[in-house]
């Protein structure tokens, strides 16, 4: 009986001592406090965990540079908020930032977590920055708190399809056939009925189109269908596991197609995957978020990141670390920390401070107008740009040579 | 008539909430609780009462989402119309699930696997196919208003988790009072006798099921409502299931305010853990686990188990 007073003793401590940080927190100087949003625990911690670690550089750097001058200073403080993955926690988050009196959210990486979290932080007209999330029903149900920075689904897609058309045909049309492996969620069957309904019109043949679960831990069955398949060009549309999975299934059954082309591909565009799994990653063609490449401070950035140990410089640091930056131009633009005011400053922002192929921000309906992805390449251990030319870095290798 | 009092007074001090608090914090905490304390009863009146144990209510829950999303973006149907439809097709998929598993005699774990084999295909099948926007999932248009079932603030909310979780804690004490409930116990305590003694023990059963199926369907119902949009997983994962047997098993099993107290600790908890250790990722989780293991290890009858105990 005494060893278990003493146990329940211990854990009573124990969790007073874990609750003391936040109080500590709570003490500071007045500054303007915004949620910081992301599915840090649960399916998509990785993903959620980079987010937050580029919202907070940018926070810190803003704060070192002097906070909001326009407001003589004043700092900014992050309210950090953990979806745990799931859209009704992340709703209970934005309630939560709500009463902390947020003035703005950054936030919630996944579409699904996106859409909730949105439409909660609506209802208090709280300005929600969509840092990710990339489904189209985010910014087309007329919420005026909404603002996303990057491209959404459609235009990623678009892009995709033609860049794909314009280097096959540059390269006097070898590729004809296509084979499409998708997730099952949202992200991988939307793309894949893109896909499916768009490439036939540009005279390409998709022969097969597979579905699998998430997580999956074999992909011999669906490589051996490939090789029997043949086709010319293999697009995934999965998350980071299965992608790499996958790409490392074909290399270890021999599977060599013209090109693999991804949209939002999982890993093809993670320095993280190309560091590990080299030669699996190599020729890898992918149509992604991604900064120019030609900016000093995107480079600077990645050095940043890259100098923290275990780090990664993922799009979902830098998406994060420019949508802080984009909030704090609308704080100082709008002088004031009122939801309104900000609402209003972002709606007319018209900010070109940022590294990636944007142009000065535009919203319409809450899009960023000009947003739009960049084509990439795996090359000799590196992501480089390959399309469009604005930004190119390199000459696209297209077909793959072996 | 004690419970019947409580609930009498659940419903007003909650009914009567919105009057003296405002904060979102809070009325979206209580509401989650009730939707928690439903999908538990829901699970409860087959699982604790019943002694049926199911891994797979994901099943009657996705059942009632999809139904209530589908009845209205396909159909066209009115929200207010299309609950009532889903509640019934969730019970229709209890009968259903029921009268096969319970027809040949499956009892225990395999009567657990079943409803989780159940839940998985039907996952699989709301993927596939495009009625049920497949992998992409179905998104309830924005109409804010009660006449589409879509409340602009938390209070429209609060009151119809209320209306559904009033019902599931009525039936369960039904079930304590009832003859029907007598029965279903005595099927729960021994089949074989109960069937000696003249109990049907297949119909006991399917009626615990149906009216089981029906609930969790309500919840899976408020769930689109609420957040407006629903993905096979979010329908027939596993989480679903694993939240509402838990709310029964933490709170007490076979008892009428079991479900309600596992749901006020383990939301409680879980807030408590996610607000205090929100800049250590992961943390909050560990000891919400840990803390879930001394319940279960120092009340295994339960929360209700305490105050039973006491008597």
């Amino acid at each position: 009986m005494t060893q278990r007073r003493q146990f329940l003793m211990n854990t009573a401590a124990l969790a007073a001592t874990a609750a003391l940080p936040l109080g500590a927190r709570a003490q500071g100087a007045p500054a303007i406090k915004v949620g910081v949003l992301h599915p840090v625990t649960g399916a998509l911690a990785y993903s959620g965990n980079l987010s937050r670690l580029g919202a907070q550089i940018a926070l810190d750097e803003i704060n070192a540079a002097g906070g909001i001058k326009s407001m003589g200073g004043v700092k900014l403080a992050a309210l950090l908020g953990d979806a745990q993955s799931k859209p009704e926690v992340g709703v209970a988050e934005v309630e939560k930032m709500n009463e902390q009196g947020a003035s703005a959210i950054v936030g919630s990486y996944a579409s699904a977590i996106c859409l909730a979290t949105t439409q909660a932080a609506a209802k208090y007209n709280i300005p929600h920055v969509v840092d990710v999330g990339v489904a189209d029903q985010i910014v087309t149900r007329g919420l005026k708190n909404t603002f996303r920075f990057g491209p959404g689904y459609k235009i990623t897609t678009e892009a995709a399809i033609n860049n794909l058309h314009i280097m096959n045909t540059v390269a006097r049309k070898p590729a004809k056939t296509v084979m499409i492996i998708h997730e099952e969620s949202l992200f991988g069957t939307g793309t894949a009925n893109l896909l499916a309904s768009q490439l036939p019109g540009m005279g390409y043949e998709v022969k097969e189109i597979v579905k699998h679960a998430n997580p999956t831990r074999d992909f011999n069955n669906i490589v051996l269908k490939m090789k029997s398949i043949n086709p010319d060009i293999v697009i995934p549309a999965n998350y980071y596991n299965e992608y790499a999975l996958l790409l490392r299934t074909m290399k270890q059954q021999n599977v060599t197609p013209k090109a693999v082309f991804s949209v939002l591909g999982g890993a093809a565009s993670s320095f993280k995957f190309v560091k590990e799994f080299a030669d699996a990653a190599n020729g890898v063609i992918d149509v992604n978020h991604w900064y120019n490449p030609k900016d000093k401070r995107a480079q600077a950035l990645r050095k940043k990141v890259e100098a923290m140990p275990g780090q990664f410089y993922t799009y979902e640091v830098f998406l994060n670390y420019q949508c802080m930056y984009l909030l704090a131009d609308a704080i100082e633009r709008a002088k004031s920390s009122k939801r309104e005011d900000i609402i209003n400053a972002l709606a007319s922002s018209t900010w070109d401070k940022h590294f990636m192929p944007y142009g000065p921000t535009k919203f319409v309906n809450g899009q960023n107008t000009g947003a739009a992805p960049l084509t990439l390449q795996v090359l000799k251990g590196d992501i480089k740009v390959i399309l469009p030319n604005t930004f190119a870095e390199t000459e696209p290798v297209f077909p793959w040579k072996v | 008539m004690r419970s019947l009092a409580s609930i009498a007074v659940l419903v007003l001090a909650v009914g009567l909430l919105p009057l003296f608090v405002s904060s979102g914090v809070t009325l979206g905490f209580v509401t989650m609780v009730l939707y928690a304390t439903l999908l538990g009863q829901a699970w409860n009146i087959l699982g604790g009462f019943g002694g049926q144990f199911s891994f797979g209510h994901a099943v009657f829950f996705g059942t009632g989402a999809y139904a209530m999303a589908v009845l209205q973006m396909r159909f066209g149907l009115n929200a207010w119309a299309a609950l009532p439809c889903a509640i019934a097709l969730g019970g229709v998929a209890g009968t259903l699930l029921g009268a096969l598993s319970f027809r040949y005699g499956l009892r225990g774990s395999y009567f657990a696997l079943v409803t989780l084999a159940f839940a998985e295909v039907f996952r699989i099948l709301a993927n596939t196919f495009d009625f049920t926007g497949a992998g992409v999932g179905l998104q309830l248009p924005l109409q804010e208003g009660a006449a589409q079932l879509q409340f602009a603030t938390e209070t429209g909310y609060l009151y119809l988790a209320l209306a559904l979780a009033t019902v599931s804690l009525l039936f369960a004490w039904w079930l304590k009072h009832s003859r029907y409930g007598a029965w279903l116990a005595a099927v729960r305590d021994n089949e074989d006798s109960a069937a000696a003694l003249g109990v049907n023990a297949f119909r006991v059963k399917l009626v615990a099921i149906t009216v089981s199926g029906a609930l969790m369907a309500a919840g899976g119902a408020f769930y689109v409502q609420k957040f407006h949009y629903i993905d096979p997983h979010l329908a027939y994962g596993a989480p679903i299931s694993v939240e509402a047997l838990l709310s029964a098993i933490i709170g007490g099993m076979g008892t009428v305010f079991g479900p309600l107290l596992g749901a006020v600790v383990l939301h409680g908890l879980g807030e408590l853990t996610r607000n205090s250790l929100s800049s250590t990722p992961g943390a909050s989780l560990v000891i919400y686990g840990a803390l879930l293991v001394l319940i279960i290890m120092f009340m295994p009858r339960g929360i209700a188990g305490l105050f039973e105990g006491k008597r």
